[in-house]
């Protein structure tokens, strides 16, 4: 991993179009913002952890317990 | 082909029934393969069944059926690794996620499985838009379409493309393992 040292108000450039810059420092809090292309995608890390948790749930499921929802929806 | 798969047994495919994710999906990464089955028992759901890893098959949704609609701009990334057009329109799906009770069954519209139809290349794509739930509820949603239409299996109210397997009714080799 590149790493790089930053102050208050310095940036970095990633590529040509990308810049993120040190917004605030407030503690163990920094701010970033960025400036990106209208159709770069820009994610906190914990959306993909969280997609991620779901896909690992989701297959947890037997065809059975699958299988006795349509019951379920007809009886509540 | 025949794959074996952990929930319904061997099942025996045509190769062009086969899904390609080139980069897997997240937290299944190294799984490229799948299969869209339908399994005559079930009235709901399809599963996106893994060719690879009999275990892996996720329950899936079209969007439609829970009044989901998506209006998407791809960006380059997402069309160039599904190798489509910015003016076709590919399927959705979204990978439901049943717990123990299932009234708190959710579907993933933040993250769903897009598909190019003609090429069979899919990709799990999360999407920009922060409305977009990765746990949205959706129990009382199916209800109303049960209510609405009873005499309809919930999961030809779709669009129902035609790239599902479907699996024989005789249960023959379906061993579940209750996973």
């Amino acid at each position: 991993m590149l790493v790089l040292t930053r102050k208050l108000g310095e940036s970095i450039a990633i590529d040509d179009h990308i810049k993120i810059r040190v917004v605030q420092i407030k503690g163990k809090q920094v701010r970033l913002g960025i400036e990106a292309p209208k159709d770069t995608k820009i994610h906190r890390e914990e959306v993909y952890l969280a997609i991620q948790d779901q896909n690992q749930q989701s297959v947890q499921v037997s065809s059975d317990k699958v299988k006795n929802i349509s019951k379920l929806l007809k009886s509540e | 082909m025949v794959i074996k798969t952990t929930r319904f047994g061997e099942v025996e495919l045509n190769s062009e029934d086969v899904l390609t994710f080139n980069e897997g999906l997240l937290g299944f990464q190294d799984l490229r393969q799948f299969v869209l089955l339908d399994d005559p028992n079930d009235d709901i759901f399809a599963w996106l069944q893994s060719c690879e890893l009999s275990s892996v098959a996720f329950p899936v949704l079209e969007p439609e059926i829970f009044g989901h609609k998506y209006n998407v701009n791809f960006n380059r990334t997402d069309l160039e690794s599904l190798k489509m057009q910015a003016n076709q329109t590919p399927a959705f799906l979204n990978i439901i996620t049943i717990p123990d009770d299932p009234t708190q069954m959710t579907a993933n519209i933040k993250a769903p499985i897009v598909i190019n139809i003609e090429q069979k290349i899919a990709r799990q794509c999360v999407l920009q838009d922060n409305n977009l739930a990765i746990k949205e509820p959706i129990f009382t949603k199916l209800q109303s379409r049960v209510v609405q239409n009873p005499q309809t299996p919930i999961k030809s109210q779709g669009r129902q493309f035609d790239m599902t397997v479907k699996l024989s009714d005789s249960g023959k080799g379906q061993i579940d393992q209750g996973l």
